[in-house]
Parts: structure tokens; sequence; C-alpha cells
């Protein structure tokens, strides 16, 4: 086999520009395979993990958007009653806005959260849903015109930093800044501003209307059930549960675990293609190969090379172009995740998305290179055998 | 005898057409022999030298080589028996160009099944026999003509078969050349191996002792 191998390496090397050509294909289909895998891993293991961080103890209930606009509206008034539902300990009505926010002269459009100033810091604090200050205080009791702001907000959003301690206007109003939030990667969160929800309902003028409420159920309370009760209270209500969404924090991300996985399929198939051109380069190439070596081919079979020889002569060019491709992909696909890595760490933060190539990973990379060189030379060897000798030394 | 041809007769088909390359040849040469073929272009030189080299099956006929009759082999036997008793050279060369004189000499004995260094070994031996002891990395482009058929030479030593079947040997090369080739060919035989060659060149056909004239796809006269 080694020798066979020889050989090989002698042929490829004599046309380098041609292999190397060849081998692009390969190393191409295997790069983006491997990458695709490993970020599809990658998103995986920080779903779990954001999931075990998260906890499963919160229901969300929010508007179904149908059209752009909300299918219906909450109010205080529901989320009273959601409040008395049996099981649920907690309930934090919330308002979300996208809102004019002016600092130092520039005018933003921001995305406002109003949230009870006394929950804040139950509703988003640690352990919730993994909220830390970074500098500043969380909203208290009492707090009217104060603001706590996303890193995104401080760091980002205007051409200075905002910190505690500015003010900036929200629709006209002076609020006090008097907290910043560390970087969460999410940028939802990260670019938010959040101050008292009824502060910021009065100054947006509308009433008693909420978009989300995010209720917390009693610890050992099955959260199924309390989902259940949330979702039929909802429907005496207002006659039909249609338009909203009750769902609890393990069925969201469920969700977008979901759109992760059309993600992924969506990318692998570019990959399988991308795999697929790479043997059809590798066929193309030994069809050449063999036309090529017509002369040598009938050298070989006059200085007594079996059929079996030959076509081991031919499989082991296709099968080393696949093997080579293949490596030189996989390496690829490494460099690529740590590339990711270091991306995901700078722009989303650290540890929340790490893409790993492992070395089943790399093992079955390179075993399907080498099986898609062995079949993309097996037709182009077979027409090596095939040939006569008498006519390929005529060649 | 080492190779025995009866009533041997090889029809070509080219597209419609049916060529008759050989029409009835019979024809012994016996073990260690020196013989020349000879004849026109057309008159089945190289179709007798295919089937004396195994390359090829007869139409009809019976060709024995070393007793065996290659009509019945399947394509792996025939090859089996090239690798064994056949060592060919022909007017192209045909060295491989990727590989070194040392690597195309080794070749044959890497089909049958020998060892890399014991086939180095000996292909190194056989090169210094040809008189390119200092030649064994060059490839064949770096080799003058008379190197590359010494080299084509030895490499049909490889596995010391029993004939030598050369095709137009000197075909490609100066005169010089060509003599130090035939010396090398004549040589072999006077070793003991039966060497067989087509050509052209009447002088160096008639060097051989026993000479085959062959005319439209039969043996118009055999001179000892």
């Amino acid at each position: 086999m080694l020798e066979y191998l020889r050989f090989s390496l002698r042929n490829l090397s004599h046309h380098k520009l041609r292999s190397f050509l060849t081998l692009l294909g390969v190393i191409i289909g295997i790069m983006a395979v491997v990458s695709m895998i490993s970020i599809g891993s990658g998103m995986k293991a920080s779903l779990k993990e954001q999931l075990e961080q998260l906890g499963s103890d919160k229901v969300f209930i929010l508007p179904r958007i149908a059209y752009g606009t909300a299918a219906a509206t909450l109010t205080d008034g529901d989320a009273e009653a959601i409040g008395r539902v049996p099981g649920v300990a907690f309930v934090s009505p919330l308002y979300s806005v996208a809102g004019d926010v002016t600092y130092r002269n520039e005018r933003r459009i921001v995305k406002i959260y109003g949230v009870d100033p006394e929950k804040a810091e139950a509703t988003f604090g640690a352990g919730a849903s993994g909220y830390r200050l970074l500098k500043g205080r969380w909203l208290q009791r009492g707090d009217r015109y104060k603001a706590v702001i996303g890193y995104g907000v401080h760091s980002d959003v205007f051409s200075r930093d905002v910190n505690v301690g500015n003010t900036i206007l929200i629709h006209g109003v002076e609020f006090q800044v008097v907290g910043v939030f560390k970087k969460t990667g999410d940028r939802e969160k990260d670019y938010t501003i959040y101050a008292n929800l009824d502060v910021i309902r009065e100054i947006f003028g509308v009433g008693d209307r909420v978009t989300l409420i995010i209720a917390r159920a009693e610890r050992g309370a099955d959260i199924e059930e309390v989902r259940l009760r949330i979702e039929r209270l909802l429907e005496d209500r207002k006659g039909s549960d249609e338009n909203f969404f009750v769902m609890t924090q393990k069925e969201i991300l469920e969700r977008v675990g979901e759109a992760y996985r059309v993600v992924q399929v969506v990318f692998g198939g570019l990959a399988a293609v991308s795999l697929i051109v790479g043997a059809i380069g590798i066929a193309n190439t030994m069809v050449m190969n063999v036309t090529e070596r017509t002369r040598e081919i009938g050298v070989l079979k006059a200085t007594g090379a079996s059929n079996a020889q030959v076509m081991k002569i031919f499989i082991a060019d296709a099968a080393l172009l696949g093997v080579a491709g293949g490596l030189a992909g996989v390496l690829l696909g490494v460099l690529i995740s740590m590339g990711i890595n270091a991306a995901a760490a700078h722009y989303l933060g650290e540890g929340v998305l790490t893409t790993t190539v492992t070395p089943a990973l790399a093992a079955f990379a390179l075993a399907f290179s080498l099986i898609i060189g062995v079949v993309a030379g097996i037709y182009p060897a077979y027409r090596a055998v095939k040939l006569d000798p008498v006519e390929a030394l005529r060649a | 005898m080492v190779i025995r041809l009866e009533e041997v007769v090889k029809v070509y088909r080219l597209g419609r057409v049916e060529v008759r390359a050989l029409s009835g040849i019979s024809l012994e040469i016996p073990r260690g022999e020196y013989v020349s073929i000879m004849g026109p272009s057309g008159s089945g030189k190289s179709t007798l030298m295919n089937l004396i080299g195994a390359l090829d099956r007869p139409t009809s006929g019976r060709v024995y080589i070393d007793g065996v009759d290659i009509s019945g082999l399947n394509d792996d036997q025939l090859a089996l028996l090239r690798r064994k008793k056949v060592g060919f050279v022909f007017q192209q060369f045909n060295l491989i160009g990727k590989l070194t004189a040392l690597e195309n000499v080794a070749l044959p004995m890497w089909f049958a099944g020998i060892p890399r260094a014991a086939r180095m070994r000996r292909a190194k031996e056989l090169l210094e026999l040809v008189g390119l002891g200092e030649r064994l990395h060059h490839k064949p482009a770096e080799l003058s003509g008379g190197e590359r058929q010494r080299v084509a030479i030895a490499r049909a030593l490889a596995n010391d078969p029993e004939i030598i079947l050369a095709d137009e040997p000197t075909g490609n090369l100066d005169t010089s050349s060509g003599m130090a080739v035939i010396e090398l060919l004549e040589e072999l035989n006077r070793l003991g191996k039966t060497l067989v060659v087509v050509t052209h060149d009447l002088d160096f056909g008639r060097r051989a002792r026993m000479r085959v004239k062959l005319r439209d796809g039969m043996v118009r006269e055999v001179e000892r």
C-alpha cells in the first residue's frame, strides 16, 4: 500500500498546479463541512448552557404579532389577574418601545424597557436572566426619572460613553443614569435602556398597556401546569388565547433551537454540495490523468502489472487527492472554528459561543474524504484497467 | 523451444474493415537464439512481436511461450507471463518520465512483489551492468537517447526473463549509440537470453543467427 502511495505522490507532484486545483475542491468542501458541524454543535452547547443558566421557572406572556402589529393588547389588569393565578409567585409587567433618546445633542432610536422599578432586579437580575451590574445600581422602589442602561448603550450607541451620573433625554424627558449592565452577549439586552414602567408609558402616552408579562412560578410548582392556568385565564378574560403566546423559557429556547437547526440543515446542505463538487473535480482530474497516461499504462502492463495492480495505482492517486484535501480541509476548519470563537468572544461576550472540532469530527471528515477520493477514482481506474496494452503502447 | 507458433492468424477489426495482420504463421525459436524479424511495414512484424511478448492473443492458432499456450490465458495470466518471461525494449524507450532511472528499472520487480530494498539493490546492479552506475537518480529527460535505451534494457532484465524482445531498439538513436545498444543486447544473448529483434535496419538484422523475413502476414523466408 505504501508503495502505491509513494508512486501516486510522484504523479501528483508531477502536475503540481492541477493537483492543487483539484485539492482545492475537496479542501473547500471538507472545510465547509467541518466548520458547519463545529458551529452547529457549538450553538447547541451554548443553547443548552443558556437553558441551564436561566432556570425554568418563568412564563412569558406576550401578544402574538400579526402583520407587524400586535393582534391584541395586554394591560396592567391582565398582569394583576395573572399574579393571582395559583402557583404564580411574582408577576412583572413590561412595556417595550423603540424611542428617541438624546445624549449630548446626539439623537438615536433606542429600545426602552419600562419595568416596575421595585421588581427590576428580581425580573432581570443575576441567576434569572443573567444581567449583572458593571457600575452603579439597579432601579429601586420610588425611582422615577432614573435609568439603567445596557453595555451597548453605554459604550456604542453614542459617540461618547454614557456613564453613571450622566443625563439622557428619553422622548425629550430627562433621566439620570444610575447603573450600567455588563455585556451579556445578547444584542437585544445590551442595546436597551431600562426605566420606570409608569413614567415611560406616560411619556409615550400608552395608558396601561403592557407588551410583555413575565410570571415566575412558586418553588416546586409545576411550570407547565402554571402555564396552562395562565392560558385558561387569558381565554376567560379575552375570549380567546389565540392572540397570545404563553411560553415557558424552555419553549422559547426550543423555538430558537428549531431556528438553529434550520440554519444547520441549510448550511450543511451547502457544505454537502461543495463536497460533491470536490468529488467531481477528482473524477475529472482522474479521467484526464488516465487519458494522458495511456502510454504509461501500456508500459505498466507490458512490464507485468496485473489489472488489480493498475487499478490500485489509479485508485491510490484519487484516494491521495481525497485524503490530502481532507487533511487540509480539517486544518482550515479548525482555524475557522478558532476564528469564530475569537470573534464570538469579542462581539458577543466570553463563552457565549464556543465551537470545537472534536477528534471524532476530524476523523470522520478524513474518512469521508478518503471515501470520496476512492469513489471518484473507481471509474477512471476501471478505464485504465480496460485499456488494451497493445493499443495503449501505440498511443 | 522457448517460443513456438502454430498456424497463427491474427485479424484486427478497424471499424467495419477486417485487417488480416498475420495469416498462418508457424515458427519455432530455440532457447538462447538470436533472431531478427524483418519485413516491410504492414508485413505483420509488430503483430508478431505483440504475440511473442504475450501482449495479445491470436485470433486462431497457438502461441507457446516457454511451453505455455497464451491463447487461453486471461489478462492477469498474460500479465504474469510477461512479468516473468519477457523483457521489452521499445523504439520509443517508454520510460516513465517522473521516475528516476533506478525506479524505472525497479518497476517490474514492484509488480513481482519483490521488497523495496531488494529491488533497489538489483536495479542498481543492472544499471551498473549497462554502464549507467553514475546515472541512477537521473530522470529520463536528463539522459541521452542511448542512455535511455540502456535504462530500458536494464528494466527489461529486471525480473530475469527468458526472452528479450526489442522492437526497433536503434530506431531513435544515432549510429554510435545504436551500435552500443546492439552490442549490449548481443552481450545479453551471449549470457543466455533469447533475443528477438524487430528491425528495418538490414545491417542490424543480418547480425542475427536466425533471420525471419515477413511479407503480407506470412513467413517468406527463415535464414540460419
